[in-house]
């Protein structure tokens, strides 16, 4: 059986984790290896952990997550990060997010769809990766 | 779903994948001038006075063209021509996709015709609204888009009633959070509910049972439930041009002023207050 998709998740909002941690619940092959409520803490989790995926909220207090999307990239590449917002609809906010590496700018509300296409695009990714060290 | 920008529109259509995005920003970037460089280009500004300008930026909330002629070195009327000729020689990404081969251009008509059909959902009316609101363009994206958002979010319908001037908290507070909408104007959103209200919300949002739920989270599910509305409506005003920039939440929001908008809600009682700052 394939390795799950291990997936950690950044939002000051608690709402917002539970939904997603619901949302990734029902999907197959998904761990949910931690969720953090701003950028500094999600730095620290992503380092230790290396997860294949990060949803991360764009605006938080303190650190907020375009900020943490740089420095997570900067020092492991390799990582996909989407970056989650309501306010992705914001032309220079989603730019921002492609420019510094987000592989999706995903808005809210969530359209399930979209998280599951996501995670089927990280899985794929994560297929071919393995076949080219091969 | 929500406020998206044309290049997500693509991304989620399977059109095109965040690498193209990439190289079409890549490339607008080269090739689109910021207003500074058009000043310059032509004739109404000498560099010095556009770094003088970006330095400024850093101390004041204003775009570059506004902040300009604040300081006397751009007259309003060159203000509007340079604005022009960013606008008619701008290169946007559908076109910077087109060149770099990601998107055939026969098909960029029919795809941004679906990008329309897609975001025609979020298009608002202007309302009738007090001399207060009526120019705030983002204050009718939020009345507008509340209703909407309440039956996505939490399925729940909502009737927006009157806007009445704000002259007392309303009664059943209980739970009061505002969001900052920091533009050219500010505005200051609040949802102003009963613990009934506030439940039911938290509740549909999360998923979780009302057991589950304690007093923290009903509060941070209205707060996300606003960081959404206003979200999309500052989304929406962005894609008119008009930037801004959303705040954190305020759990604990004083209402003093601005404008009381009633909500008929059918679970306990709820109400907008919108303020300009």
């Amino acid at each position: 059986m394939a390795a799950k998709i291990n997936v950690l998740l950044v939002d000051d909002s608690r709402t917002v984790l539970a939904q997603l941690e619901r949302i990734l619940g029902d999907l197959d092959g998904v761990a949910i290896v931690g969720m953090e409520r701003n950028g500094a803490a999600a730095i620290r989790v992503a380092c230790e952990s290396l997860p294949d995926l990060i949803l991360m909220d764009i605006v938080m207090p303190g650190l907020d997550g375009l900020s943490a999307l740089r420095t997570i990239k900067s020092l492991n590449p390799g990582i996909q990060i989407a970056m989650v917002s309501s306010v992705s609809g914001d032309p220079a906010k989603a730019e921002e997010a492609f420019r510094l590496g987000a592989c999706q700018v995903l808005g809210k509300p969530f359209d399930l769809d979209l998280i599951e296409s996501l995670i089927q695009t990280v899985r794929e990714t994560r297929l071919e990766n393995a076949t080219e060290n091969e | 779903m929500g406020v998206k920008f044309f290049g997500q529109f693509l991304i989620d259509s399977s059109e095109v994948d965040a690498s193209h995005v990439r190289e079409a920003l890549e490339l607008m970037d080269h090739e689109n001038r910021p207003l500074g460089q058009i000043a310059i280009a032509e004739g109404f500004m000498q560099q010095r006075q556009v770094v003088r300008v970006n330095a400024e930026q850093r101390n004041r909330d204003l775009s570059f063209g506004d902040l300009a002629v604040d300081m006397g070195l751009l007259r309003s009327e060159e203000l509007v021509t340079i604005l022009k000729v960013q606008r008619t020689t701008r290169l946007p990404i559908g076109q910077a996709l087109v060149r770099l081969g990601h998107v055939a251009s026969d098909r960029l008509g029919v795809l941004l015709d679906s990008y329309k059909t897609d975001q025609a959902q979020y298009d608002v009316a202007m309302m009738d609204l007090p001399n207060g609101l009526v120019s705030h363009r983002v204050s009718h994206y939020v009345i507008d888009l509340f209703p909407r958002f309440m039956l996505r979010v939490a399925r729940m319908k909502v009737k927006v009633g009157e806007v009445k001037d704000f002259d007392q908290e309303p009664e059943f507070r209980e739970i009061a959070v505002s969001v900052p909408i920091q533009g050219a104007r500010g505005l200051e959103v609040a949802l102003v509910c009963d613990l009934e209200f506030g439940e039911a919300l938290a509740m549909a949002a999360s998923g979780l049972d009302r057991g589950d739920l304690n007093p923290e989270m009903v509060a941070d599910a209205v707060g996300e439930f606003l960081n959404v509305l206003c979200g999309n409506a500052a989304g929406a005003v962005a894609k008119e041009g008009h930037p801004v920039e959303l705040g954190p939440p305020d759990y604990e929001a004083e209402l003093c002023d601005g404008w009381m908008i009633e909500l008929a809600v059918g679970i306990g009682r709820a109400a907008l207050v919108l303020s300009t700052f």
